[in-house]
């Protein structure tokens, strides 16, 4: 069981990580973050990437409505892991996680940041 | 000489690392720790209590049970991700969650007048640590978000309810949008649908703003025509005389009340 400090810690010991944040995005804030110059604007940045593609996907999909697992997207340098963990209360929180393009391993962070998300989460 | 602004009192018990309680005039308290804030509760905002059993993860009686067990030393939270009701991670999250829910709406009340308790600690104990200068920051952002949702307080404090009809073709909702949907029964204001949800009362004040932004959500004087009501047949068994049941009307629609008071005359 970790809380939410312990959970950035573990999410910037993944192989080729550069920098890490969670985001509440509802309202769009930085709850904590680690290697960011401005950890507010990357917030905003991320909750607006989070809803365009909710609402771009749920349109998509045939059922009209989505829940995302996590989320991909890689640019010329590196791999941004998005990943929403739904929350009881007001949700979801999200972690964002961004790697170095060449020294890391998508599917092994991918797996990681599952595990410290359940950790998070575990009672 | 005016008393000092909130804003001053909190910033001065910030620089002296005080630890204790701020009762904020009848509004609701901010609880400091070594000059940190690490809890606030508001009136008008639902606190960890109430999101938690809103939740349905514990009893009203539970969190009163936990809240009586918890030591002097605060150890209440401790209790409640030791019974297994959250985990450690929840727990902060809702701390947060319910201090900055808590903090928009107390801390621009404009009260000034405000008690400082040595020492008081509040019975979940400290989980999640604010800068006071942080705090103040991050309730501007929140109220320039709400502005650029939907630069208008006019459904902020009034019932709403859902138009009856789409002006376009379809609609796409997020989860609190779509409860909020379902909740808004013209009775209640972005307020009472919080507490009724269990939710904060800033993310469903933003959902309103969104919902109204996108044409969706309006006060019922907007929604329904103003009609006669409906003639409601005498009852035919029992002797006395039914009463009358009141119109279903918004009741400032005057032009109304004066023809009902008019056909009433004339009977």
């Amino acid at each position: 069981m970790i809380g939410i400090e312990d959970c950035l810690s573990e999410v910037m010991s993944i192989p080729g990580a550069l920098d890490a944040i969670l985001v509440e995005p509802i309202s769009g804030m930085a709850i904590l973050a680690e290697g960011l110059p401005d950890s507010a604007r990357s917030a905003a940045g991320l909750t607006e990437t989070f809803r365009a593609a909710l609402e771009g996907i749920a349109l998509a999909s045939p059922e009209g409505t989505v829940r995302i697992g996590d989320m991909i997207i890689t640019t010329e340098t590196s791999h941004h892991l998005i990943r929403p963990i739904e929350m009881v209360f007001d949700g979801p929180l999200l972690i964002c996680l961004r790697l170095d393009l060449e020294r890391s391993n998508l599917a092994l962070a991918r797996r990681r940041l599952g595990t410290i998300a359940d950790q998070l989460m575990a009672k | 000489m005016a008393p000092p602004t909130l804003d001053a009192v909190l910033t001065g018990l910030a620089d002296d690392k005080a630890t204790g309680s701020l009762r904020v005039g009848k509004d609701g308290t901010v609880y400091l720790t070594r000059g940190r804030v690490s809890y606030v509760e508001c009136a008008a905002t639902p606190g960890v209590e109430e999101l938690l059993t809103a939740s349905g993860r514990i009893s009203a009686g539970g969190v009163r049970g936990v809240r009586q067990a918890s030591g002097p030393e605060a150890d209440g939270g401790d209790l409640l991700v030791r019974k297994g009701v959250v985990s450690r991670g929840e727990l902060e999250f809702c701390v947060l969650g319910a201090t900055l829910d808590a903090s928009f709406f107390l801390l621009r009340s404009g009260t000034s007048r405000s008690r400082f308790k040595e020492g008081d600690t509040h019975w979940l104990g400290p989980h999640w640590y604010f800068d006071v200068s942080g705090l103040f920051r991050e309730c501007d952002r929140r109220r320039a978000r709400l502005e650029r949702a939907w630069p208008s307080d006019e459904l902020d404090g009034r019932p709403v309810v859902p138009v009856g009809r789409l002006n376009g073709g379809h609609v796409l909702l997020t989860a609190p949008q779509w409860e909020l949907v379902l909740a808004a029964d013209a009775t209640a204001t972005a307020a009472d649908l919080a507490r009724r949800l269990g939710r904060p009362a800033y993310s469903t004040l933003l959902a309103v703003r969104e919902l109204a932004a996108a044409g969706l959500l309006a006060t019922q004087a907007e929604t329904t025509e103003p009609a006669l009501p409906k003639r409601t047949p005498a009852k035919s068994a029992g002797n006395a005389p039914s009463l009358p049941r009141p119109p279903e009307a918004d009741a400032t629609d005057v032009n109304l009340l004066i023809r009902l008071r008019d056909a009433l005359e004339a009977l």
